[in-house]
């Protein structure tokens, strides 16, 4: 009995301990998107290593629908994709296809040189921030 | 045990369809609440009352549940998170008390994120070396945190809730064998 009473204070300290964690990590790194106007650039480098820049002024919060501006203003961007559980996989940017099970190549998203940490469904949209896309294959 | 008589009885193959069944069917009934399931409750119970016979349930489930829903990249985390519960769970069998399994529910239900990062930390390793394979880990893991809460809140208050009456169920039906 006074053996289980131990168990459980332990466990609930265990409890507690990762609760804290984890609400900490959530609220150090969680990414908010940003309302209002902001002026951003997303660029595309193909499998050929040639860029192409095109500027945006949105108010969209994630950047799938900053690309969604991007596509209607007849830029010349183009993409498409399967939508999934966790959002879409990129599949063609600019018509190139980059076929992870062909080619063990994908489209990368880095946001201001750092590689994504969200797909772009769930990625912020930040004033200033440039989004570039580029061709990699796996290693 | 005599040489002629099985290893397995009919009454354990038995008890072992019952177990996954109810499981099964739990879980298809609480698919509409995100991160609210019975799977841990149950598994955390049939360990603590039919011993060795998860030993056989939960590759089965698993085999099920990929069987039925598609062996993507969910299902290869339930070949590890599920056993590692189950063996927690046999590590500390001998305590009684709802309070402590619910404790260890909810910090299973917390840990599933984490533990279900572990493949994308592989795929990102194999694509883009090492830091993408940590970031894209961590980049799932703190996405869901808020989800790794409701599933421990989940856990913790069905655990708390229906450990005795099920512990009592139990008991009643291996009383009548």
């Amino acid at each position: 009995m006074k053996d289980n009473k131990r168990k459980i204070i332990i466990g609930g300290i265990v409890l507690v301990t990762l609760m804290a964690v984890l609400g900490i990590v959530y609220f150090r790194n969680r990414t908010v998107p940003q309302s209002g106007s902001k002026n951003i650039v997303i660029e595309v480098t193909g499998s050929n290593s040639a860029t192409e820049e095109y500027q945006l002024s949105t108010e969209a919060a994630y950047l799938r629908l900053a690309m969604d501006e991007l596509v209607d203003q007849d830029s010349g961007f183009s993409y498409d994709g399967t939508d999934g559980e966790y959002g879409i996989m990129i599949e063609y940017i600019n018509g190139e296809r980059a076929s992870y099970a062909e080619d063990n190549a994908y489209w990368a998203l880095y946001v201001n040189g750092e590689y994504g940490q969200n797909g772009c469904d769930t990625q912020p949209v930040t004033d200033g921030d440039v989004y570039a896309w580029k061709y990699e294959k796996a290693q | 045990m005599s040489k002629n008589k099985p290893y397995i009885s009919i009454r354990d193959i038995a008890q072992i369809g019952m177990m996954i069944a109810i499981i099964e069917a739990c879980k298809f009934a609480l698919s509409g609440i995100p991160n609210v399931e019975l799977t841990s409750f149950w598994l955390i119970m049939f360990t603590l009352f039919f011993g060795w016979k998860i030993v056989v349930v939960v590759p089965v489930f698993i085999l099920i549940e990929g069987a039925v829903y598609g062996m993507n990249l969910w299902w290869f985390m339930y070949l590890y998170a599920w056993p590692l519960l189950v063996g927690i769970t046999w590590i500390f069998r001998k305590v009684d008390s709802a309070l402590f399994w619910a404790i260890v529910s909810g910090v299973f239900g917390l840990s599933f994120g984490a533990l279900c990062a572990i493949p994308y930390f592989i795929i990102g390793k194999s694509t883009g070396g090492m830091s993408v394979g940590v970031q894209s880990a961590f980049a799932w893991w703190v996405t869901g945190i808020p989800w790794d809460f409701v599933h421990c809140a989940g856990n913790f208050i069905l655990m708390f809730v229906l450990y005795r009456p099920i512990k009592y169920a139990f008991q009643r039906m291996c009383d009548g064998y």
